[in-house]
């Protein structure tokens, strides 16, 4: 058997830029390419709140109820809901202002389809990049587990550290508060010992990218004034996390915390 | 769904021990500082009164008259009186001290030595560290005693505890994928950091 060549391409969609790694046979690489902008393409329709036609922004209207609303806008609210449940509220699609944002589930659907597509094609070692939010499959291009750089937000210019995928872990997301379009609402903001938030960036480490976004998102948004709090939100489900304080201090459970210093 | 078993994940790394102990670099001393008064604050019974018991703030201005030597470094400023500092080693006898301390102001000058924090519980357990100070900053912390309830807290202590930048290894950007952060969608930044990785990775 033939080893398949690696094809790299990039698109815009859902306001950033979505990089795709695939090994794959060059015949199949057209249709999956294909395939995977149609997949974001689609999401991003019907869920959009910059589109004003849009089936999300018509229930931002009030021209749409959820319960005359498509199979997939409420799939994805049951989602979002059960990611608001599991995180105590932390994370969760009602911003502030009384609209429903299904964005913080949305751009996971659409990476979580796009990996299914790229499967479904034939590739067992991929990457799905969309906007730092990232689905791994299989082995990288050397052959070695996925190596992945971790950005400082005290100076995004450069990388902080880099951290493996090990186990069973096959996605990565981080949330920041200098990311463009952000999805975060502070609960008791203010309150805890940072005022802000504890943490500047929160990246998290799961079995599937649709956790990993949830919770790196709930872990940002989670001010308590104890850092360490994120511990309760990533440990029932087997996450890895890598937070860094506004003041550049940097936390993360043990997996990755091995990973990052000498001394562990 | 897995099933949370607390012991599987914060036991992980049990068998490294919970001797944590975190260095400072000499001339980072606010910073450094102030990110383990934070870091090690890892509940509502504020490791950080520990701490601040110990640590004065910065080194006042040399005074003219002769320094007398202080055991008791500064006053607690935050309540938590059952949190007292004691230096376990002689201050040296040129350490600063105010000339004048105003009674409400708990600044002082910073005393050599190293000190060791009261035993403070904390929900994790109960944790001490000591502080050592040379030339008026900040030059060592040391957990001494990182909780007494059995390998998960004494695990899950070290988890919390902060990693200080300089102890982070820094990215072997050549093995390097992809890069996932917080200001990853600022265009020109990504366009150009991921173009160039995923071209250094188009092995074929």
């Amino acid at each position: 058997m033939t080893t398949a060549p690696w094809h790299h391409d990039r698109f815009a969609a859902m306001g950033t830029m979505v990089s795709l790694g695939v090994q794959l046979a060059d015949d199949a690489w057209p249709a999956a390419l294909a395939a995977a902008k149609a997949a974001f393409e689609e999401l991003e329709a019907r869920f959009s709140l910059y589109r004003p036609e849009s089936e999300l922004s018509h229930i931002a209207d009030g021209s749409l109820t959820l319960p005359a609303a498509s199979d997939e806008l409420r799939d994805a609210y049951a989602l979002a809901v059960r990611w608001r449940n599991e995180t105590g509220g932390a994370f969760t699609p009602d911003r502030p202002d009384g609209v429903l944002d299904l964005n913080g589930v949305v751009k996971a659907l659409a990476i979580e389809q796009v990996g299914a597509v790229i499967r479904a094609a034939g590739a067992r070692n991929f990457s799905v990049n969309a906007g730092g939010d990232i689905l791994y499959g299989g082995v990288d291009a050397a052959g070695e587990p996925w190596t992945t750089g971790i950005t400082d937000p005290l100076d995004p210019d450069v990388l902080l550290t880099s951290v493996e995928l090990f186990g069973e872990h096959r996605a990565i997301a981080t949330s920041g508060f200098s990311e463009r379009g952000q999805h975060i609402w502070l609960h008791g903001a203010g309150t805890g010992s940072f005022g802000l938030g504890d943490f500047s960036q929160v990246t998290v480490m799961a079995t599937d990218i649709v956790a990993a976004d949830a919770l790196a998102t709930a872990i940002l948004a989670a001010s308590d004034g104890r850092p360490a709090a994120f511990a309760d939100l990533a440990g029932p489900h087997g996450a890895e996390v890598l937070a860094v304080t506004p003041d550049g201090a940097v936390y993360a459970t043990p997996g990755i915390r091995s990973q990052i210093t000498a001394d562990s | 769904m897995q099933t949370y078993d607390p012991s599987a994940y914060f036991t992980h790394h049990q068998g490294k021990g919970f001797a944590v102990r975190v260095r400072a670099a000499i001339g980072a001393v606010v910073a450094s500082g102030s990110i383990l008064l934070v870091g090690w604050n890892v509940g509502q019974q504020s490791l950080a009164n520990t701490l601040s018991s110990a640590l004065p703030a910065r080194p006042a201005p040399a005074p003219s008259a002769a320094a007398k030597p202080s055991a008791t470094p500064s006053p607690v400023p935050t309540a938590m009186p059952t949190t007292v500092a004691t230096p376990t080693a002689a201050p040296a006898p040129a350490a600063p001290v105010p000339a004048a301390p105003a009674p409400a102001a708990p600044a002082a000058g910073a005393t050599d030595g190293t000190f060791t924090g009261s035993l403070t519980n904390t929900p994790y357990g109960t944790v001490q560290v000591s502080v050592t100070i040379a030339g008026g900053k900040i030059t060592d912390v040391a957990a001494l005693k990182l909780t007494d309830r059995g390998s998960q807290s004494a695990s899950i202590s070290r988890q919390v505890a902060p990693i200080l930048k300089g102890e982070v290894l820094a990215a072997q950007s050549a093995n390097v994928s992809n890069v996932s952060g917080g200001t990853y969608t600022t265009e020109g930044y990504l366009m150009s950091l991921q173009s160039a990785l995923d071209q250094a990775h188009f092995t074929g």
